[in-house]
């Protein structure tokens, strides 16, 4: 919430034009570094990174720490959402062989969620999956994994498949061809990267939109007098969507490495 | 129409083009969506199948969405 | 009140337009936060690798034996009862039987004494009746013998009287009588 409202700190709700900051990539970018260590600048994002990063190791040292036999509430979530992603996700959607992957799968899912839940901790208020970064370096590392294993598994015969497939009619096949080579190779990455982050540019955005501006009119009142009650219904929605979020957030988690799952499971199981 | 005039619009043009991209796959999300709950009320059973190929339509479904999104940014 | 509304809504939108090259920087990834995070993202794999999954398995590897553990005690609890319980019922048979024996030996017992009684009064009074027999033999022993030496002297009398007497006829019919009603009155 407070940094919401400092990026909404020149608004002024009582001049003509109003809350309109010059860029909306102020509300995503915080380029000016708040510190370097030679080329490499510290942003706000960059911070929160690593703070994500740590807070995962956090929670997967604090909740599995010790092999107790009957684990504490907080060890029975941790112990849950592993077992989620390694027999639900990993071993469910690739079958037996997945538990080769699913410590890439795992590490995903819980750095994903961390990054996600970000847009809704107070205090903090910015998904570092709305940046491009890290759903770009993730679905990249998803694709080099699938077309490796295609490779590796099925030799060339794994394009051949894709770009002529046998189980199309003749007259058919070079358009199916096509369509399945663009979407596998170009596509899929692209949308994986392009799913999670776009969620979660527009929840920061409608986050933003409904709270601060209905929290900056409704603070207010004495220099718009009646109007500033239109911030009423604009922060009420917006604390509807807030819950919204919540669920997006952990959702969006999950569709992301549910998708890597299916990918890499569709490289090792070619459909025929 | 001038030049500038038609750069002035260019975003407003980037904005229709991606409601226009979103109308096929929403309602393509719509039919996956309504189909896997028709399979899962009628076999309970084959749920979490049904759920997982549920969100994999959905994926395939939502592409020319995010290609739209994609896209107004790029325009 | 609706321009208002209208400024605030174009906050998300308008501005990719106006300036040109801001949009697509959005999908393009700063240098320092994609090193950012490939860096935590290694670090949370390589930790997720390393000692997440060993941990969970370990974890269940101690639930598993936990739990076999306690079916073995389990078992070998039952196992130890089901022993006691055999010992007991043991004892109780024993304890039974040597009940049994007590009371039989000591109904041979009471029998013993019983018959023993029964003959010692048979005894005593078989003995009662046989001196009372012999008292009553001793007793006409002693009277046959009182009897006839009266008898002797009675006659040893009578012959005196008679030799004394004439010895008339109807003397001697009256003194044969006297001496029968002596006999008599002897009796």
């Amino acid at each position: 919430m407070e940094q919401l409202i400092l990026a909404s700190g020149a608004c002024d709700p009582a001049a003509e034009i109003i809350c309109k900051p010059e860029n909306v990539n102020e509300l995503f970018e915080f380029t000016t570094p708040l510190f370097s260590i030679g080329p490499f600048d510290f942003t706000r994002t960059v911070i929160l990174t690593f703070l994500a990063m740590f807070v995962v190791l956090a929670i997967l040292y604090f909740g599995l720490r010790k092999p107790r036999v009957v684990p504490s509430k907080f060890g029975v979530m941790v112990e849950s959402a592993v077992g989620f992603v390694r027999d639900d996700v990993a071993k469910g959607v690739i079958g037996p062989e997945g538990a080769t992957y699913t410590p890439y799968l795992l590490a995903m899912f819980m750095f994903l969620l961390i990054a996600n839940l970000f847009e809704v901790t107070p205090g903090i208020n910015f998904p570092i999956t709305a940046r491009m970064a890290i759903p770009l370096f993730l679905s990249l590392m998803t694709w080099v994994i699938f077309v490796f294993l295609g490779f590796a598994k099925n030799g060339f015969r794994y394009v051949g498949d894709i770009v002529w497939p046998k189980s199309v009619p003749i007259g058919l096949r070079w358009l199916v061809g096509l369509i399945e080579f663009v979407s596998t190779f170009f596509l899929r990455p692209l949308t994986l990267a392009v799913r999670l982050f776009a969620n979660m540019v527009a929840g920061h955005l409608m986050l933003t939109l409904l709270l601060v501006s209905g929290w900056v009119f409704m603070s207010s009142v004495g220099d718009i007098g009646v109007r500033s009650i239109i911030g009423v219904p604009w922060f009420a929605f917006g604390l509807g969507i807030f819950l919204f979020e919540i669920v997006v957030a952990v959702l969006q988690a999950y569709i992301f490495t549910l998708l890597s799952a299916v990918y890499i499971q569709s490289s090792i199981h070619p459909m025929h | 129409m001038t030049l500038e005039a038609a750069d002035a619009l260019k975003g407003a043009i980037a904005l229709v083009g991606y409601g226009l991209a979103a109308v096929g796959p929403g309602i393509g999300i719509g039919i996956v969506v309504g189909n896997a709950i028709q399979a899962m009320a009628r076999q309970p059973e084959a749920a979490n199948m049904a759920r997982t190929t549920m969100f994999l339509g959905i994926a395939f479904t939502e592409a020319l969405a995010l290609i739209g999104f994609v896209l107004f940014f790029i325009a | 009140m609706l321009t208002l509304l209208a400024n605030s809504l174009v906050l998300a939108q308008e501005v990719p337009a106006a300036e040109e090259p801001e949009g697509i920087d959005l999908l393009i990834p700063q240098t320092s936060e994609l090193i950012a995070g490939i860096l935590a993202f290694a670090i949370i794999f390589f930790f997720v690798w390393k000692w997440v999954l060993p941990a969970v398995n370990r974890t269940l590897e101690a639930r598993r034996e936990a739990i076999t553990g306690q079916v073995t005690e389990a078992e070998k609890t039952r196992e130890e009862a089901e022993k006691l319980l055999a010992d007991y019922r043991k004892q109780i048979a024993d304890a039974r039987s040597e009940a049994n024996a007590i009371v039989d030996d000591a109904k041979a017992t009471a029998e013993g004494v019983k018959s023993d009684i029964v003959a010692k009064a048979q005894a005593e009074a078989q003995g009662i009746t046989r001196k009372a027999r012999e008292e009553a033999a001793a007793e006409m022993e002693r009277a046959t013998a009182s009897v006839r030496s009266e008898i002797g002297s009675l006659s040893v009398e009578l012959a005196q009287k008679a030799t004394a007497g004439a010895m008339d006829a109807s003397a001697h019919r009256a003194l044969v009588e006297q001496f029968l009603e002596e006999l008599d009155g002897m009796r």
